[in-house]
């Protein structure tokens, strides 16, 4: 400790090589961190909803299949289940935008009992109770778009061949891992509407159903009373907890995982070249102050402790900026804004000091062999030596 | 004392020294003749070699930089290419109107007769018309390897289907025969697919298909389908009366535009048309999440990439002040030393690039399947390694070594001559 | 003494009432003081001093590598004030050698190379230069070195590249710090022997700064600085020295 100032003035010798080796560690890492958030952060936020007891109950053949809305009833009724409701993608574009945001039809009775930890007032909640055309719709997606209670949204039908309009009654809220970019509406008006325009076979359709268990402990007998008891009718059932469900669009990306693995290993083997070759350069223009060190009695292993934690030091200095750097970033900028859907995007705590560890290994190992050649040079050659 | 003065000095001196003289007064006296003081090339290469641990670090860390940049140019590039690669730019696709791509749209086989027989449309040999309604659904399955199912793209066609798409041929096993649940693939996803190899069976909606062919297709988005007989296909799902889309062929540019003009606005009709072109176009601007994403690796890296070179050239520049100083004591101007380093950063970046393409181009003819963003559903594409995208890596390299090489050469020029000759 | 100024006197260098001065965190340290110098062609002047006297600040004045803070430095009758930057950078490549205590050769260039390099700043063609650059190297003797690089060469052998890279531009005037400040006797000689030698045959005129008074003694005048200003009278000096 008492090398600490030492130390300190030795990362602050040459300023603009600590900023500069500093600014490339932390620019990479914030973009590994940021890359390994893209998973991470749908993995916390299923980590975290998992004390809700969600299932999702899909049609065997995945979402393109159908799942009659009659099941609802039944499988409110199982035993475990504390209430359900159909979640049908309506898929419409609004206006003239080509990215969809999601619009479900469901059942505004239930809905928020299912998503217990989602929020809206209780006027407006009981305001689009009573108005089949009303609809609810996120804080995050509302603030985007600039819609207020009482607005008129008209969406053209993509999925379905109808086009449907509503008025928004309220909009919700809910904790950071809610998603607050959905607009909700009653599944009667679609199921109305679809008959009205003769598209009597389209209707009906509750596309998934998502309910919530009684505790954690149900989700297993749950999920297989309702397989088993959908089994043998036309429309054999799948059900998986609502981690199983974001997993399985995670999957559906591909290899994405692979990827981000693959460029993150090829950054950070750049950063350890990079930072290896500063670390070296820096030591070799000391080669006589180290000798004078050793000269004077400095011991081979304080020699190589105080160029090492040197090395950490400036690793530490990208990793405090990119990665802690990043997440209070994210923390403070809305990216729904920039890339809907992203609304959820944040770096998680666990991904964050994961990248401040890597960067104070990429310091410690870019310094190990710069370090090592310096402990062990010899005091006289070292002295001696000019350039 | 004369010994030595004798063999400095060669007995020809006199000689020599009179020609040297002449030589080099028409040298000063020739304003004719611009000056071209340039530093030579070799003194940087040979530098940059001289520090060969340190320029290796270097290179090594600018080419690991080009390769990822280049690995997801190559991504997104891939999945734009098979998405833009058009059987023909006369294809034109019609769907219902409102419907962003095939499987969630529908047309009914009364209207799709009366475009089928619209002026315009192309015909075989044979008079057939070059117009086809096809069924598109999706059908679940896993990935080899994986419990967890995707959507997959399956069509069901008819004979003129085939006709549309020439660039289709069966490389393995036979065609499905008609009327019997039978099944061609393409051969990636006959290779990531669970159920999809040659005399598999799969399951789809309740019906079991046996994989009897693998075809190609030159890249594309077909290359990401399951082909079977139109009629099974329905008759499985229950369609009848409508199928998704129509996939026809205009007789020419002009006809093209008249065809998606009328059916658009015709009331009979009343369904959307558009170029498969404008189709496929549409459905990569959905697909942009895997673009920003390779942008925004490039952007980052390449920014990082140039503080390093910074640092090697700074570092490089500390340790030959008085080289420079040397240089500049002896009449190089400051541009001369300013476009020498420049020049000798620029050579450490190229060496660079040179190092991450040849790694870009070891990973060879690399395949991946993501999701399109727009269907929902698996595509398959080939990672695009092509020139442009090297050339785009390259040109991040070149952006490395200008921007991070400027600011010390910048600094190499600024250092006081006398200063920097005095520094050990 | 009235200074003339007249630019075609035979004068190679003309230092008239010059001052400089170094400003370092916000002190001023005068390191000439009104000095007044006059330096004829063929003239090889040896200028002594203790530290800090003004020995290389002399030195890079009449380099151009400096501006004096008041005063004027004409050399070969041009008045380096009236030149910019980079026609000084010109000048030098025209009118001056530069011998350096510490060699300065470019480690990654050969022998010939570092020869060459003065060259590069002429139109001549590469042929010419190289043939130029192989004469230079004749005249210290180091013809059968010229494919060495500097690190292949002994400490006498790098300085005399050095040089024969002074010579290869023909230069009116050869400026010398410490060249013999960093070798041994026997090799220190050798580079006396061959100034000297090169101030009689070709009539070179050399400013040398040396700490050595062996060296001092193989010049023709000797100028001793003391505090920013000559304190001696030069022949004395030199004579006393002997």
């Amino acid at each position: 400790m008492k090398y600490l100032p030492l130390i300190f003035r030795n990362v602050m010798r040459n300023k603009i090589r600590t900023l500069f080796t500093g600014a490339s560690i932390a620019v990479s890492l914030f973009l590994v961190v940021t890359l390994h958030s893209l998973l991470a952060s749908q993995d916390e936020i299923m980590e975290r909803t998992k004390v809700h007891d969600r299932v999702a109950v899909l049609h065997e053949a995945g979402l393109a299949g159908r799942i009659p809305i009659a099941y609802v009833d039944r499988i409110r009724k199982v035993p475990g289940v504390v209430c359900a409701t159909p979640m049908s993608w309506f898929g419409g574009n609004y206006r003239e935008e080509k990215v969809q945001f999601p619009q479900f039809a469901t059942d505004p009775k239930e809905i928020f009992n299912v998503y217990e930890e989602y929020t809206i007032p209780a006027d407006q909640l009981k305001a689009w109770q009573a108005d089949k055309s009303g609809c609810v719709v996120g804080s995050v997606i509302a603030r985007n778009k600039g819609w207020n209670v009482g607005d008129k949204i008209a969406l053209q039908g993509n999925i379905y061949p109808v086009n449907v309009e509503f008025v928004v009654r309220g909009i919700y809220d809910g904790p950071s891992t809610a998603n607050k970019e959905w607009l909700l509406f009653n599944f009667e008006y679609l199921d109305d509407k679809l008959k009205k325009e003769n598209h009597e076979a389209r209707a009906g359709n509750a596309g998934i159903i998502m309910l919530r268990a009684a505790s954690a402990d149900a989700i297993p007998a749950v999920m297989q009373t309702i397989e088993n008891s959908f089994a043998s009718s036309d429309a054999p059932v799948k059900p998986m907890t609502e981690q199983q469900f974001a997993q399985s669009f995670t999957e559906m990306m591909g290899n994405v995982r692979g990827f981000i693995r693959y460029t993150s290993m090829a950054v950070v083997a750049a950063l350890l070249c990079v930072a290896a070759n500063t670390m070296a350069m820096s030591l070799r223009e000391r080669t006589r102050e180290i000798a004078l060190l050793k000269a004077i009695g400095f011991s081979q292993s304080t020699v190589l402790g105080l160029f090492l934690s040197e090395a950490v030091l400036i690793g530490l200095l990208g990793g405090v900026l990119g990665a802690l750097g990043g997440k209070l970033l994210f923390a403070s900028v809305d990216l729904s804004k920039v890339a809907p859907g992203l609304g959820l995007f944040f770096i998680p705590w666990k991904t964050a000091l994961g990248g401040l560890a890597l960067s104070a290994a990429i310091g410690f190992f870019s310094g190990v062999v710069p370090s090592w050649r310096a402990a062990r040079m010899s005091v006289v050659s070292g002295l001696r030596k000019v350039v | 004392m004369a010994g030595l003065y004798s063999r400095a000095i060669p007995a020809r001196r006199q000689i020599f020294t009179a020609s040297y003289r002449d030589g080099l007064l028409a040298v000063h006296q020739s304003p004719s003749r611009k000056l071209a003081a340039v530093v030579p090339i070799k003194y940087n290469i040979r530098s940059v070699f001289a520090r060969k641990v340190g320029s290796l670090m270097t290179i090594f860390g600018v080419g690991m930089v080009v390769w990822a940049s280049i690995f997801a140019f190559g991504l997104s590039a891939g999945l734009d290419k098979t998405l833009k690669v058009a059987a023909d730019p006369l294809d034109v696709i019609v769907m219902r109107k409102g419907s962003t791509s095939e499987s969630v749209s529908a047309v009914s086989d009364e209207v799709a007769n009366i475009v089928k027989e619209l002026p315009g449309i192309a015909t075989d040999r044979e008079g057939r018309k070059l117009a086809a309604s096809e069924l598109v659904i999706f059908g679940y399955l896993p990935r080899r390897g994986k419990t967890t199912k995707v959507n997959v793209t399956v069509r069901g066609v008819v004979p003129v289907s085939r006709d549309l798409r020439e660039s289709l041929h069966i490389v393995e096993g036979r065609d499905f025969k008609p009327g019997l649940r039978e099944a061609i693939v393409s051969r990636t996803m006959s290779e990531r697919f669970e159920g999809l190899g040659l005399g598999d069976e799969f399951v789809l909606r309740g019906g079991s298909f046996r994989v009897v062919g693998i075809f190609e297709a030159g890249g594309g988005a077909v290359e990401s389908e399951i082909w079977t007989d139109q009629t099974v296909l329905a008759q499985l799902v229950d369609r009848t009366g409508a199928m998704s889309s129509m996939q026809l062929r205009a007789a020419s540019k002009t006809d093209q535009e008249k065809l998606i003009e009328r059916i658009k606005n015709d009331e009979q009709i009343d369904l959307n048309a558009l170029t498969e072109e404008q189709y496929f176009k549409e459905q990569a601007d959905q697909s942009s999440l895997m673009k920003i994403v390779g942008g925004m690796i490039a952007f980052f890296l390449t920014i990082g990439a140039m503080f390093s070179v910074a640092n090697t050239m700074y570092g490089t520049i500390a340790s030959r002040a008085r080289e420079i100083g040397t240089l500049r004591a002896l009449g190089f101007g400051r541009t001369s030393v300013l476009s020498a380093f420049l020049l000798e950063s620029l050579v450490l970046c190229l060496l660079g690039a040179v190092l991450g393409c040849l790694g870009a181009l070891a990973l060879g003819d690399l395949r991946t399947g993501t999701m399109n963003a727009a269907t929902f559903s698996e595509i398959v594409f080939a990672f695009d390694f092509g020139p442009k995208i090297l050339l785009k890596g390259a040109m991040l390299a070149i952006l490395m070594g200008l921007i991070g090489g400027f600011m010390p050469a910048l600094r190499a020029v600024r250092m006081k001559v006398v200063d920097s000759l005095r520094e050990v | 003494m009235e200074p003339k100024l007249d630019q075609q006197s035979d004068a190679v260098v003309q230092l008239v009432n010059v001052s400089k001065e170094f400003t370092r965190d916000k002190i001023h340290i005068p390191v000439l003081t009104n000095t007044t110098l006059h330096i004829p062609r063929g003239d090889f002047v040896a200028v002594m001093g203790p530290s800090g006297s003004g020995k290389s600040t002399l030195l890079n004045l009449c380099a151009g590598l400096d501006r004096p803070t008041t005063g004027q430095v004409i050399v070969n009758g041009q008045d380096l004030n009236e030149l910019s930057e980079a026609r000084l950078s010109k000048w030098r490549s025209e009118n001056l050698g530069f011998i350096f205590q510490m060699y300065n050769l470019m480690p990654v260039l050969t022998a010939l190379e570092n020869v060459e390099l003065p060259l590069m700043l002429t139109p001549l063609s590469r042929a010419e230069r190289r043939q130029h650059a192989e004469a230079s190297l004749k005249i210290v003797g180091l013809e059968d070195r010229s494919d060495h690089y500097p690190r292949q060469l002994s400490g006498g052998q790098e300085q005399r590249v050095a040089i024969a890279r002074a010579l290869a531009n023909d230069p009116v005037l050869l400026l010398a710090d410490e060249p013999t400040g960093n070798l041994d006797a026997r090799s220190a000689e050798e580079i006396l022997e061959l100034l000297q030698s090169l101030n009689e045959q070709f009539g070179t005129t050399i400013i040398m700064v040396t700490h050595d008074p062996k060296a001092a003694r193989r010049a023709k005048r000797l100028l001793h600085l003391e505090k920013g200003t000559f304190v001696h009278a030069d022949i004395e000096a030199l004579e006393a020295v002997r």
